[in-house]
This record gives C-alpha cells, structure tokens and sequence, in this order.
C-alpha cells in the first residue's frame, strides 16, 4: 500500500493553475495602471509598478516549487519539457507586465487624444486575449481527467483559436497605432517618441505570449 | 463437505494427542508463526485492495475492512491452493530430504517451514516499520530457498534455469506479472476513454458500458470460484447421485456438465448485477444537451471563426466599397456566430466528467472486492504452503510424496489476514488511502481489474506473484495511457533494490532461525 501511495507524484497541474492565477493578478493591474498613467498621476503609477513587480517575485517563487516537482524521474500526463515550456510562458507573461509597468514609470508622457482611445482599445485586445489563455489553463485539469481528449479537448482547441484570432486583432490595432503615433511624430521628443513605441512593443507582446501559450496547451491534446 | 468438516474437527484431539511431543510444540508453533505470517499479509497487503476506493470516499473504512475481510476470506478459501503447492513443493521435492537425513528428515522439513514462515513474517514487519516496498510472496520464496540451500545443498534447488521451471519461473512471473497488468491496464484504459471519455456525450456513454464492464467482472470472478474452489463439491456431489446418470459417472470440475453449470451459474450472476448496477445508475441523469449537436457547433464555430477572421483580412487590407461591404458581411458572420456561441456550453464537459466518475464509483467497488478476492487466494499461500507442509509432515511422522492443502489451513490463513486487516491493516488504508485520490474512480477502476484479473490467473497457474507489484504495475498501465498527473518513477528503482534485497534477507533469515531451531529441537 505504501508503494502504491508513493508511487503517485505532486501533479503539476494544479500548480501550473495557481502559478496563472498569480500572473493574472499581475496582468490585472495594467488597467488601473495605465489610467493613472494617462492622467499622469505618476505616484499612482509608481505604486502599482511597484506592487506588479511584488506579484510577479510571487509568481516566481510558485514556478520554482513545480520546477522542483517537476525533476527527472518523474512520468507526467503531458510531456515534462512542454509542461516546463508552458511555465516558462507564464512567466514570460508576468515578466513582460512588470516590463510593461517599468516602461511607464520612466516619464510621464503626453498621450494625443487621437490616439488615446486606438491605445485604450489595444490594452484591451490583448488583456482579452490574456483572459483568454487564462481560462485555458483553467481547464488543465478537467483536460487532465479526460486524459487530454474527447469533447473537453475539442472546446479547449476551440478557445485556442480564439485566442490566436484576439492576437490578430491586436495586431491589427497595433498597426493602426503605429499610424496614428507616427502622424503625430513631431509632437515628441526623440526620447519620448521612443518611449511610446518601447511601451506598445511590450503591451503588444502580451497578446503574442498568450497565443504562444495558447499553442503550446493545444501541442498537449490529442485530437483526432 | 460439512459432514468432512466437522468429523474432522471433532477429530483434532485425537489428531493432536497422537504425535511425538516434539511433534505437539513444534505443530503448536507452525500454527503461531503460521498466523503471524498471515497476519502479517493482512496488516500489509489488504489495503492495496480498498486503499484507493477509501480514498476516492467510495466506501468508508468501516465498509471496506468489512468488505475486504469476505472476498480476502473467500479467495484464500476458495483458490488459494493451488499457490500453497508451488510454494511447498515448486521450489525443492521435498522427498530429497529423506534421503539427506534418513529418519529425523520430516522434523527438518518442519522446522525448516517454521524457520521460513518466521523468517518472512519477521522481514515483513521490518519492513513495513521502515516502509520498503517488499513483497510479502518474494520474502516466503526466498526463506524457503534459504532453507532448501543449508539443508539440501543449493543444488537440490530446482533453480529451473534450463526448462524454465521451479525458481526461474516464479522469480520470472515476478516481472511478467506488473508487465501484464500493465499491458491489460493500458488497453482496458484506452478502451475507456474511447468508449466513454472521447464520445460526444460521456455520460450517455459510461451508462452503457459500465453494466457490461459488471458483467465481465462478476462473471470472472464467479467462474473462477466455482470452477475451482468447489472441487469437492463437484467430487462428492450427493445431490446427484439420485440422477441415474451420476451413479455411474464421476463427475469432477472439468466435467461438461459441471462447466455447464459453473459457466450458468456466472452468467446468471453477472447478468444479475448487471441489472442491479443498471437500476444504481439510472439515478444518475443525462446530460441535458443532445451530444451530435454539442459537438456539430465545435466544428461550426471553427469555420464560423476563420471566416471571421478572413474577412477581417478583406476588410482591413481594402478600400472603398470593397472595404464596407466587407464589413457588411462581417457584421452579419458576427450575429451569426453568437447565436452559434449560445448553443455550446463549456461548463457541460465538467460536470458530465463528474457524473462519468459517480457512475465508476460502483465499480470500483466491485473491483475493489475482485483485487480482495484474487490477493486471498494468491498470497494465502505464502502463509499456508509452509504452514501445511510442516504440520502435515509432523503429524505423519514421515515426509509424505502426495498431500493436499488441508481445508482447515485455508481457513486458518483466511482467519490471520482477516485478523491482521483489522488490527494494523486499517490504519494503513486510514492514512495512505486519502493520499492517492488521485487515483479517481475511472482510474482506480481499470488499474484494480487489471490486477486482479492478472493476479487471478496467476493463482490459477500455481504462481506465488507479488499483488503490490502487479498494482503498482496496473497503475503505470493507467499512466502510459495519460491517465495520471504525474508517476514517481523512483518508485520502480526502490521496487527493484527491495526485489533484490528481500530474498537475499529472507533466505539469510530463514537459516539463521533453522539453526536456532535445529539445536533446540534436534
């Protein structure tokens, strides 16, 4: 009896939910982020980068423990380096957020109210397309329980692609954005100028790291 | 049989007070190291069987030790004999011994059973005290051969390297047996999460297999009992006599018409709990979403998205009224696929996994009493196959070529690990069962028949295998089959460095406490 019991691992698929649910924390706060940033309440900005970069150690420290769990010798469900990957992409989506907050502590910058709402709506699209992989790994372990497969795994390769199809549409934003900042070039210094593309390469990044994220789940089942 | 049974109790006095009065101790002491090594079983093994049903809240402890107590009982009673012969006789013909030591050859042969039964009731506790994985049938072989080796030499041992017999066959069966239940285990799962866990609807689906699956479980286990526990029954049939055929045919077990009857009999049984598991799970509801459909707007929604997404392209990368009635046509799709979007609900697959393990609880049940049943009739023979040796010779006085398992040491055996299920074998089940509920009914279902059924036919095959092995082997079926979070496999790495220390410590006991007894008793 004692063999059997020994015989069963910490599944890492619990884990894997609590370490999203921290990053999600995390990804939270770039709302309440940006709205201080765009009323230029630099304070305000301060102390959330600081309380984003506090989660994200959190997150951290939670990714570390499954790692640990997660050594040789151990026979998984889901691949064991797919499964190192899927972390490793969490914790990009974290690192990418605290990146984020960093960018938008360094100056207050002027924002077009032209390109206010294109940027507001950009934010959007990819904390859409970071809720949308965060119900996906929500679904880990009723994928697990129907061993990555059937109608379960059919809805997730279902959310997958909405995902991917959010991604698109950031993309699409983005460009507009790009636009829109580059009309209005002569309104920034080279520096700030700068700045604002840094600032939407990191937000844009989100919506990537989700699809990525999103793909590497869909890797896991077994469709027919 | 009852009449035989009880003439024979009746008799046990005189049974008793008609031996040597060595022979009086030493028979006494058979018997006590006899039921410590059942009890030993008991307190080790039994809750491999119910463990993980206690676990998954399927039985409570007090119904599990119950139900483990019958079907251990029943199996060790009613199978578990023909282990007891391989374990006495597989590993060395006892008769040699004769030869050796002339008139005093069947107190050695006691005292070396007595000495085995100690030697691996003992190691059993050690390790149980410091939580090795050993087995309780590797620790009996290898006292035995331990003893076979001092009083014979080693190369009396049928060491069976070149026909493939005695201890290569057993020791062999040690990795045939989880490799088995692996393979078994594997498909069994497969099979179900085709059948059940990949259908559109899973609950539809469990309710349909899961009678058949009772089917096959109740009808193994029903025909095995019969076919071989009830020989006697078979042999002694008074109840046929008035038949005219009867009289003059001797009717055994693989008579056609006692198959007949044992096949009816398992048949009707199984078809019995079939209706009865029917009638349990048709509480259990439907999904209330017609599966065909529910799956349909899968496939729907996918296209329904890529249309989306490419005249998003269109109308993105475009001009004019190109642009606009793009846009048009987006705005329809849009509509469109929320209607679609309504009629799939992702919180349906949740609950229908739920309701497809509520449904596998009874099973796992039932596969719970078979793991019970098939580990009575294997591993009571490590208790009873020295036991009965010993007694048997002393109340001869001489080594006897031909002997059978008496009935009474069945039930002695069946009594200890019933015995040692109670005392110690709860608390095991108490702590460790709640650590594995990973082990979900679905999951404790297919490694627990799949065990059984390779345990079973072991049994029927005379082989000593080790039960947790062959769990633990059932369970790796599971996982190969993506069944499980995550398997220890340092797990199999202990098995195997407690394989190869367990007979070396057995045998080394098994000598040391020969010796001890051969100067108090010789």
């Amino acid at each position: 009896m004692r063999t059997i019991a020994k015989l069963f691992g910490r599944s890492p698929f619990i884990p894997i939910q609590t370490h999203m649910d921290k990053i999600k924390q995390c990804v939270d706060l770039i709302n309440p982020l940006t709205d201080a940033f765009l009323i230029h309440d630099m304070a305000k900005v301060e102390q959330v980068a600081e309380e984003i970069s506090r989660l994200e150690h959190a997150a951290d420290e939670t990714k570390h423990d499954i790692q640990n769990a997660l050594r040789k010798g151990m026979f998984l469900a889901v691949d064991r380096s797919k499964l190192l990957d899927i972390i490793a992409i969490q914790d990009g989506l974290a690192g990418k957020t605290e990146n984020f907050a960093t960018l938008l502590t360094i100056k207050a910058l002027n924002c077009p109210d032209s390109i206010k709402d294109t940027f507001k709506s950009f934010l959007a699209k990819n904390l859409e397309a970071v809720a949308g992989v965060v119900e996906i790994v929500k679904r880990l372990d009723e994928l697990l329980e129907s061993s990555f497969g059937g109608a379960e795994a059919q809805q997730v390769a279902q959310m997958v692609h909405k995902v991917a199809v959010l991604e698109h549409e950031a993309d699409v934003i983005q460009r507009s954005l790009l636009k829109s900042i580059f009309a209005h070039e002569k309104d920034f210094s080279h520096g700030e100028f700068y700045l604002w593309l840094r600032i939407f390469k990191q937000a844009g990044e989100l919506a990537n790291l989700s699809e990525t994220l999103a793909n590497k789940i869909r890797s896991t089942l077994e469709l027919k | 049989m009852n009449t035989f049974a009880i003439i024979q109790t009746l008799s046990v006095f005189d049974w008793f007070t008609g031996m040597q009065p060595t022979s009086q101790i030493l028979v006494i002491i058979a018997l006590a190291f006899g039921f410590y090594m059942a009890w030993n079983i008991g307190a080790n093994d039994v809750a491999n069987a119910m463990g993980t049903s206690v676990g998954s809240g399927a039985l409570t402890l007090k119904k599990a030790i119950i139900v483990a107590a019958i079907f251990e009982f029943a199996g060790a009673y009613f199978v578990g004999s023909s282990v007891s012969n391989t374990i006495r006789k597989g590993i060395f013909d006892p008769a040699l011994i004769n030869e050796f030591y002339g008139e005093d050859g069947y107190l050695i042969l006691a005292i070396g059973m007595i000495a085995s039964l100690l030697a691996a009731g003992v190691w059993l506790q050690l390790a149980s005290y410091f939580g090795w994985p050993v087995s309780t049938t590797h620790s009996i072989v290898g006292a035995v051969v331990g003893f076979g080796c001092v009083a014979l030499g080693p190369t009396a041992i049928n060491w069976g390297i070149t026909d493939f017999s005695g201890v290569t066959a057993i020791a062999s069966s040690w990795i045939i047996s989880p490799v088995l239940a692996a393979a078994v285990s594997y498909l069994l799962f497969r099979i179900i999460l085709k059948l059940i866990f990949f259908q559109p609807n899973p609950v539809k689906a469990a309710k349909k297999v899961a009678p058949f699956l009772v089917f096959i479980t109740m009808f193994v286990m029903i025909a095995v009992t019969s076919f071989k526990g009830l020989k006697a029954f078979w042999k002694d049939a008074a109840w046929l006599e008035n038949i005219q055929y009867f009289s003059n045919h001797k009717l055994g077990p693989t008579h056609p018409v006692a198959l007949l009857i044992t096949m009816a009999f398992a048949v009707i049984t199984g078809v019995i709990g079939t209706v009865i598991t029917s009638f349990m799970i048709r509480k259990i509801e439907d999904d209330p979403v017609e599966s065909t459909q529910h799956f349909e707007s899968v496939y729907v929604k996918r296209s329904v998205d890529k249309a989306r997404k490419h005249l998003r392209r269109i109308s993105s990368n475009t001009t004019g009224t190109n642009s606009s009635e793009a846009s048009d046509l987006l705005m329809q799709l849009e509509t469109l696929s929320s209607n679609i979007e309504k009629r799939s609900d992702p919180e349906l697959t949740k609950s229908a996994l739920q309701k497809v393990e509520r449904i596998f609880v009874y099973l796992q049940i039932l596969s719970a009493c078979f793991v019970a049943f098939s580990h009575g009739a294997n591993d009571v023979a490590n208790a009873i196959g020295p036991l009965s040796a010993a007694v048997q010779t002393l109340h001869e006085g001489a080594i006897i070529a031909k002997s059978h398992v008496p009935e009474w040491a069945l039930i002695l055996g069946g009594v200890g690990i019933v015995i040692g299920l109670a005392t110690w074998g709860w608390r095991v089940m108490e702590t460790i069962g709640r650590r594995i509920t990973e082990l979900t009914p679905t999951r404790g279902f297919t490694a627990e028949f799949a065990a059984a059924i390779t345990i079973l036919i072991a049994s029927l095959a005379g082989m000593p295998i080790s039960t947790t092995h062959t769990l633990v082997g059932a369970v790796l079926g599971v996982g190969l089959a993506r069944g499980i979070g995550a398997i220890n496999l340092n797990t199999i790495r202990d098995i195997f460095a407690s394989w190869i220390i367990t007979i070396p410590a057995g045998a080394c006991l098994a000598i040391l406490f020969f010796y001890a007894l051969k100067i108090c008793f010789i």
